[in-house]
């Protein structure tokens, strides 16, 4: 008789242990949080956080792959930022978030291979560069430059888009085209471009803010 | 009559079987029977890993929803002209619907660990019975030295 608490705490054991054999398959907790790079719970036919997060991705992938840009013998300035990457498209959005990505993904991942240049902050730059010279602070721990650096390529592109509803089923359809270049600053090639499409059809279109 | 019925019974399911549906012809038995098993768990380096179907250098597909749909025909890799890395799989729908497919690539150095951030999910539309090209690129150039590929179905 008193062998059967160890009897049972033996067979608990083995339940037990039997049970961390397979997966708990159940769903986690509820979270707020969403992965930005995967389709959201609302959705609609516009641009949205997966689709800045791939096109950036595929872009600055494919630029590392071209040789003028990232096996130059000298690693060329590069500037990317907004001010030549229009938005035609139906689509409501702060095209910094696009060109933002890009060049902070590009600048982490280049490790040398490219330079970039901050000509958005090119006031900022200056400003700092009066007040040393004329005295008004010091001239900090780095070496003075005789001029801020030049670019030798710009991201250059362009969003386009192509809208069509269905009057009957209030269907709505968008197909999205953004284009990116970089440019030669000298000659004005280009020398190298990538182009991101996708075409999205929903009942009915959300509101982005 | 007995032995004549069993063999003429035998004929009539294998006639059933041969199937005339169009290419591709996807045998997801066979698929299956080719999975590698790993035993045993991964609690410190240089043991051996717990999880199965997932070697280096190759597609998982991780999403049940299109693991019987898909088939990934081919894979390769190679190295482009800065030396980073891409990476190619050619992925079959066997299915006689309209599949949209996601996929991301994982690139490792020689030691096993991550290289470099995953990419993100790349679409794949695959149209009924065709075949569609998953390409991506490394960020990194020397430092890759193996790369995993996970596939899912896109939403």
């Amino acid at each position: 008789m008193r062998r059967l608490p160890a009897l049972a705490s033996a067979l608990a054991a083995g339940l037990a242990l039997s049970a961390c054999q397979s997966v708990d398959n159940s769903a986690g907790s509820p979270s707020v949080y969403i992965d930005p790079g995967s389709v959201g719970p609302v959705k609609g036919v516009g641009i949205e956080s997966q689709d800045i997060i791939g096109m950036t991705d595929q872009m600055m992938r494919d630029m590392l792959a071209q040789p003028r840009l990232a096996n130059a013998q000298a690693a060329p300035n590069v500037i990317i930022d907004s001010e030549y990457f229009h938005n035609e498209s139906s689509s409501r959005l702060n095209k910094n978030s696009i060109t933002d990505r890009l060049r902070v993904g590009l600048n982490r991942a280049a490790a040398g291979r490219m330079q970039f240049v901050g000509r958005h902050y090119a006031d900022m730059v200056a400003k700092e560069r009066e007040l040393k010279r004329q005295g008004v602070v010091d001239k900090a721990t780095l070496p003075a430059a005789r001029a801020p650096k030049g670019g030798d390529y710009r991201l250059g592109g362009r969003i386009t888009s192509l809208d069509s509803r269905d009057p009957k089923s209030g269907m709505m359809q968008r197909y999205n085209q953004i284009v990116f270049e970089m440019v030669d600053l000298e000659s004005s090639e280009i020398v190298w471009s990538g182009i991101y499409e996708f075409a999205k059809a929903a009942q009915d279109d959300i509101i982005y803010r | 009559m007995k032995r004549l019925l069993v063999p003429a019974f035998g004929l009539l399911l294998l006639g059933g079987c041969a199937s005339l549906d169009p290419a591709p012809h996807c045998d997801m038995s066979r698929v299956a029977g080719q999975r590698d098993l790993v035993a045993g768990p991964a609690m410190v380096e240089g043991e051996t890993s717990p999880l199965k179907e997932m070697p280096m250098n190759s597609v998982s597909i991780t999403d049940p929803n299109i693991i019987r749909k898909l088939y990934v025909r081919s894979i390769a890799a190679r190295r482009t002209g800065t030396g980073t890395v891409e990476v190619v799989a050619q992925v079959v729908n066997c299915t006689d619907f309209p599949l949209n497919a996601e996929a991301r690539t994982q690139f490792y150095a020689n030691d096993g660990a991550a290289s470099e951030p995953v990419s993100a999910w790349r679409r794949l539309q695959l149209p009924a019975r065709t075949s569609n090209t998953y390409r991506e690129l490394s960020l990194g150039d020397k430092t890759v030295d193996g790369y995993m590929i996970e596939m899912r179905e896109g939403k």
